[in-house]
């Protein structure tokens, strides 16, 4: 069989890291001569750079330019660089794609997407019902579309409040002064709705999986943040061993049928002992290669099963007590480099 | 997991520990199944402390490892 050749995106590393750069690690890691196509949305993404990194990289139109601009650049660099597996990253990107399912197989791209009903199901503003219906308990959450939205729906709830953007982002407002500034830059930011959500106190917890479709797991690592920055990124993190996080995502991707990779946040109430839903994420997270290192590799599973047509037995557990500390280096280019994804999109 | 440095770690919680020689001494005895009298004893003959000091931070003590779970009683 010919290695295969995969296109993906989400190469930053940095402050706010994304999945891509991990992905081709553990990818490489399965499958040695995976021929791997980056696309990026700015030559400054650092994975571009990294050594033994994606062997071909593109830059793309914003998810946001629309999708006939996104499938014309992409015929344009499959006319370039053939491939038969895609593996979109980014949240805005899985959002643009999920009903263009067709679109992405008429250009012989095998991928595997949630549908437009299960991601509407998990975000953010209807967290609350898919919560209720799985016996999961989840923070006030609500949906505004305003600033007078907001002041309405924030005397319902008790400051401090989480602000979030529908993507990406949050920020933790204590005053109606703070709620107005963070709701005005994340609708600018991240379009509407804005989520209010009320604070959790506790530790938190992190469960990467795949959905098979059908409402099955066919691999779970959980782990617990030890380390936090000032966004509330996880720069470190151990896995753990905790069957009621277990069953909170079993019932989540049972009554989403979840179809793909996915990323469950959860605070833990330790007066309570009872996991808080905070977001269920439709895609890798940034730390996707770590459990590849603990003998569960989540991206050569997805991978295995666009080249088979089925999802491979499930993955081995990650046994407690292995963890992560996310390691900044520096990559090294030339401008000659930046010179080349210049003029297109980057 | 517990080693003989008194360093715990938690796979359900994933806390870590480090406990003092004085509660390592103290899990050991409970992992045995040793009485709480019995422990009292140990930690005021081995740790020459005064008894009623040893009381209550013997009882400081389990009351914590009974809040992460480690006994139920």
């Amino acid at each position: 069989m010919n290695p295969p050749r995969l296109i993906l995106s989400g190469l930053h590393r940095g402050e706010n890291p994304q999945p891509g750069a991990g992905l081709i690690k553990s990818i490489r890691a399965q499958f040695p001569g995976a021929f791997i196509i980056g696309l990026v949305y700015d030559a400054m993404e650092s994975g571009i750079y990294m050594v033994d990194g994606p062997d071909q990289v593109y830059a793309m139109p914003y998810p946001t330019s629309g999708a006939q601009a996104y499938f014309q650049r992409l015929d344009e660099i499959l006319a370039l660089s053939p491939a038969d597996i895609f593996i979109p990253t980014l949240d805005a990107e899985i959002e643009l794609l999920v009903h263009l399912e067709e679109e992405i197989a008429r250009r012989g791209l095998r991928c595997v997407l949630p549908d437009k009903l299960m991601l509407q199901r998990r975000s953010k503003a209807n967290l609350n019902e898919l919560a209720s219906l799985c016996d999961v308990a989840v923070p006030d959450t609500q949906p505004i579309y305003d600033l007078s939205g907001a002041y309405v729906v924030s005397r319902g709830l008790e400051f401090p409040l989480m602000v979030k953007g529908q993507y990406y982002d949050a920020k933790k407002v204590h005053t109606e002064g703070e709620l107005a500034e963070a709701v005005s830059k994340l609708a600018a930011e991240w379009g509407a709705p804005v989520i209010l959500q009320n604070c959790v106190a506790g530790p938190e917890f992190n469960a990467l999986g795949l959905g098979d479709g059908k409402g099955g797991i066919v691999g779970l690592c959980c782990i617990r943040k030890t380390i936090l920055s000032d966004k509330g990124k996880g720069l470190g993190g151990i896995t753990i061993n905790d069957q009621r996080l277990v069953g909170v995502c079993e019932r989540l991707v049972r009554e989403l049928k979840w179809n793909g990779p996915f990323e469950v946040e959860v605070i833990l109430d330790e007066k309570r002992g009872q996991y808080f839903l905070i977001e269920i994420n439709p895609r890798f997270p940034a730390w996707v290669d770590f459990p590849s290192q603990c003998g569960a590799n989540f991206a050569g599973a997805l991978v295995r099963r666009l080249l088979d047509g089925f999802w491979p037995a499930s993955l081995q557990t990650c046994p407690a007590g292995h963890f992560y500390l996310r390691h900044q280096i520096e990559v090294h280019g030339h401008v000659n480099q930046i010179a080349e994804l210049a003029g297109t999109y980057a | 997991m517990l080693n003989d440095r008194g360093f715990a770690f938690d796979p359900t919680s994933g806390e870590t520990f480090q406990l003092s020689t004085t509660g390592l001494r103290i899990v050991r005895l409970l992992q045995q199944g040793t009485g709480h009298e019995r422990i009292l004893e140990h930690v005021i003959a081995e740790f020459e402390v005064e008894p009623n000091t040893a009381s209550r931070d013997l009882a400081d003590f389990l009351l914590s490892v009974k809040q992460v779970g480690w006994i139920s009683e």
